[in-house]
């Protein structure tokens, strides 16, 4: 293998098309407000330029960085090599801010471009990813709380590169459980804080991209009360900004030491010491204290957004690198005569079972990028109808606050399996590190860890996500699948399919209504035990249901296909979209009914289980 | 300095296996092909680009890049892609790929060329698909201009360029005078390969063509774009050359092991008719 950086990313940009503007029609969004400077020509033509850029710039860089790593020098974070050229030519061609309102400078494209575009980027170089990722999470928590003051002095400069930015949660006895934080605020006046407390796996904590980071801090101020409820959030910038927005002397805000982690290596997650010298300064974002949590649920549902995002980006490059060794490798005889040692050896790709694995993965990837594609389509479309339709508004918000769980809990789930899956594509090869799957593994282990792990995904399911709104955003959902059923169960190429979809779709609303039981008739604890696997009953029958509307569609353009060797390569799409979506649905969809019958049975095992019988060590 | 940048699609040629060739070998199968702009071409129109600006940010545009290419309706594209990449504008000659050779795009391009009046004409030293590399020259002929082709770095003088070529055994430099047609080789966008007289004589590039700026694709919609009718600028088109047909090249067949040398001689012999 050759040392030099080589681009392994790749992208099925037909695929991108389809979904943008065959199934989730784009374009009827397009040229109207607010996306009215969008039309398809733009979209198509920032695929083709992002794709470029990211294979360019980032995807040479994906490898490299994870062998080289990030390293702590007298309390610097040097990020890894390439890095820093990456990330000046990233905001120099602006893609963070692509969806962006044109009044901070943005150009206010459909989140549905946005997502593909996240998903290039991620995809190429994870790791990297991850610092522009935080500081424009960060700066969208300033835009949308921040004071005027505030939004002048760090918006711009987080937006476009000239600083970086955190979100300090987690502490070393506050993880999962954020409430029993204890970093400590106290007040100086003038709406300054001094600032004290030791922050844990802090992404892109530090790093020498930018000429300045914001980190966004969660603390207590003094005397507020004990739990969520009396946290605030501060900006407390790395070097202190002066009024004239020049960068100043460096805040007391130290780098205690990097994790030295399984994947993302390139992306420095630190430990950071706040007031260590008792120099800490910060300022509220906003005005109003005890307002850090709802505040950084801002930051902290974009971000489950795009580690779905991630999810989907990682396991399509698996599932693309292990697709291209398939074809290329040759291993073996065909079944039919696989006792002669004459016959010419095939490529893997002829064999049964690696078409079973390619098959599965492409329609996980497919699937999952559906979902996210379907979020971001109601995230487009509270914008669009957003003072216009307020019953329209509330539905889609409705919908995009259901999804998100779904899309950071399944889409990381998956993108695991899919890495594993191409990893045993590739057989022998895909455990070496020559071959760019293992990384993918690697890297892609955290998504279902960070931003509240999966089962935190799952309980805001079933604990608030089902219930919001009298449970109407759950209604419109089933009721949602089962139009799409009652419309197609006599499709003729997927009508069997899609009656199973029914099925599915009866087994959940019968679920959710015994989740209601239980916690109405004060069995709570068999909730947890349910929940992640309720989880996955809901994102496997929203993900069959978006594979076969995907699927109706490719039948009824299969049909309208001129014959001919001039339409084989549209003709090959269609059938590949067709076949992924009844893969799907028989092979996976039935889950989801035999999820209820397991649930149905209310095993309490793990609960009756004595700590002690776990083991006897 | 006004500069006149042609352009070409070509089928990905990262994806070279999917250029198909249906079975009555009468055409090269090109629906469904994804296209790029001819790599050569690109770096003509990023070393276009720098001779027109200072290397100082913001970039500003000191004369009039020019695109044109020859196609259908979709390879305007390919034109939007080179605006959102800095050109000023572009020009599709309408065409169909397949009426089109070397020698009538460039009796085309010398018709573009006078009316235009551009002081350069910078362009590929050949397009990746047929690798023919004879429109820059023959263009050059039939203006009867000053040609450099294959050129790695170029400086520009008051009224030409100092032009080095990449030759077998190492460089030659060239002055031409404008106007002139000059070809680009691959290092033509190496950090220090081209300079305008703004352009500070220590300022380096980034290594490779610049990224479209995401406002610039924006804007490249509102850049003019201009539709030519070849007959406007040939009123001869004939081909010069003429495709009797294609043929995928034979597979490779299996080798075979010999007995001994005399095996060997034999087959060589009467077989391959090699010695």
């Amino acid at each position: 293998m050759s040392t030099q950086a080589q681009n392994r990313y790749k992208a099925d940009l037909r695929e991108i098309r389809f979904l943008l503007f065959e199934q989730f029609k784009l374009g009827s969004l397009l040229g109207q407000a607010p996306f009215d400077s969008w039309g398809t020509d733009e979209v198509n033509m920032v695929l083709d330029q992002a794709y470029k850029f990211v294979c360019d710039v980032l995807g040479p860089l994906n490898q490299s960085g994870d062998r080289e790593g990030c390293r702590l020098e007298n309390g610097q974070v040097h990020e890894p090599s390439g890095f820093k050229g990456a990330w000046d030519a990233l905001y120099e061609a602006q893609y963070k801010t692509i969806a962006t309102d044109p009044a901070h400078g943005g150009q206010g494209a459909p989140h549905m471009l946005q997502v593909i575009t996240e998903e290039m980027i991620t995809g190429a170089n994870t790791a990297f990813s991850m610092y522009p990722g935080l500081a424009y999470g960060a700066a969208e928590v300033i835009q949308q709380f921040g004071t005027a003051a505030q939004k002048d002095r760090y918006l711009h400069a987080m937006m476009f590169g000239k600083y970086g930015g955190t979100m300090c949660l987690t502490e070393p006895h506050a993880g999962s459980d954020v409430g029993s934080s204890r970093s400590v605020a106290k007040k100086i006046g003038d709406g300054k804080y001094k600032i004290t407390g030791t922050k844990i796996f802090i992404s892109a904590g530090d790093h020498t991209m930018a000429e300045n980071i914001v980190h966004l801090v969660l603390a207590r101020v003094e005397g507020a009360p004990a739990g969520t409820k009396g946290l605030s959030l501060f900006i407390v910038p790395k070097f202190r900004v002066n009024d004239d927005g020049t960068v100043g002397a460096r805040n007391d805000v130290n780098v205690g030491s990097i994790e030295h982690k399984m994947g993302i290596n390139g992306s420095a997650t630190c430990v950071l010491n706040f007031g260590e010298n008792d120099d800490c300064i910060g300022e509220l974002v906003g005005t109003t204290e005890n307002m850090g949590m709802s505040q950084m649920f801002l930051l902290m549902n974009g971000a489950r957004i795009s580690v779905g995002v991630q999810g989907v980006a990682v396991a399509s490059f698996a599932y693309l690198n292990a697709l291209e060794y398939a074809k290329d490798r040759k291993q073996g005889a065909p079944m039919t005569s696989w006792k002669d040692p004459t016959v010419p050896r095939v490529a893997i790709i002829e064999h049964a079972d690696v078409r079973r694995m390619l098959l599965e993965m492409k329609s996980k990837v497919e699937g999952i990028r559906a979902l996210v594609m379907k979020l971001a389509c109601h995230q487009d479309n509270v914008r669009f109808y957003r003072g216009k339709d307020d019953e329209k508004v509330a539905y889609h918000q409705g919908q995009v606050d259901l999804l998100v769980p779904l899309v950071k809990a399944y889409g990381s789930d998956q993108a695991f399996r899919v890495c594993e899956l191409a990893i045993q594509t590739y057989g022998g090869a895909g455990y070496i590190k020559d071959y760019p799957v293992e990384q993918a593994a690697r890297d892609a282990k955290v998504f279902s860890i960070y931003e509240g792990t999966n089962h935190i995904q799952a309980m805001d399911l079933v604990g608030r996500k089902l219930g919001q709104h009298g449970g109407k955003n759950l209604q419109a959902f089933v009721s949602d699948v089962a139009t799409f059923v009652a419309q197609n169960d006599k499709h003729p190429v997927l009508g069997a399919a899609i009656k199973e979809l029914g099925g599915a779709q009866e087994a959940l609303a019968g679920m959710a209504m015994r989740l209601l039981m239980w916690f109405q008739t004060g069995r709570i604890a068999l909730v947890p035990l349910a929940a992640n696997r309720f989880l996955e009953m809901m994102s496997e029958t929203a993900v069959a249901w978006l594979l076969l509307d995907g699927a109706r569609i490719a039948v009824d353009a299969l049909a309208a296909l001129p014959a001919g060797e001039e339409s084989a390569r549209e003709r090959a799409f269609y059938e590949g979209k067709k076949h992924a979506a009844l893969f799907f649905a028989r092979n996976v969809l039935p889950n989801v009914k035999k999820s209820a019958e397991i649930l149905a049975l209310e095993d309490q095992s793990p609960l009756d289980m004595p700590t002690d019988g776990f083991a006897t060590v | 300095m006004k500069i006149l940048v042609p352009l070409k699609r070509v089928a990905d040629p990262d994806n070279a296996n999917k250029v198909k060739i249906p079975a009555s070998g009468a055409t090269i199968e090109t629906t469904g092909l994804e296209w790029k702009p001819n790599p050569f071409d690109e770096y003509a129109l990023e070393a276009a680009l720098r001779l027109t600006e200072d290397g100082k940010a913001p970039k500003v545009r000191a004369g009039e890049v020019v695109v044109v290419t020859f196609g259908p309706k979709e390879t305007e594209t390919t034109l939007r892609a080179a605006l959102a990449t800095g050109a000023d504008r572009a020009i599709r000659v309408d065409a169909a790929d397949d009426k089109l050779d070397g020698h009538l795009v460039a009796r085309a391009l010398k018709a573009l060329v006078e009316r235009e009046k551009p002081d350069l004409v910078l362009m590929g030293k050949q397009a990746v698909d047929g690798d023919s590399n004879q429109v820059g020259q023959i263009l050059a002929e039939q203006l009867d201009y000053p040609m450099a082709t294959f050129a790695a770095t170029m400086k520009e003088e008051a009224g030409g360029l100092l032009v080095g070529r990449e030759v077998d055994g190492g460089v030659i430099t060239l002055r031409v005078k404008f106007p002139a047609v000059v070809t680009v080789d691959l290092r033509i966008v190496a950090p220090t390969s081209v300079y305008s007289m703004k352009t500070a004589p220590a300022f380096k590039y980034n290594d490779g063509v610049r990224f479209a700026a995401l406002p610039a694709i924006m804007a490249a919609k509102k850049k003019p774009l201009a539709e030519v009718k070849l007959a406007d600028l040939a009123a001869d088109q004939g081909l010069r050359v003429t495709y009797h047909g294609f043929q995928a090249p034979p597979a490779r067949k299996a080798g075979i092991k010999v007995k001994d040398v005399t095996d060997l001689v034999n087959r060589l012999k009467n077989e391959a008719k090699a010695l």
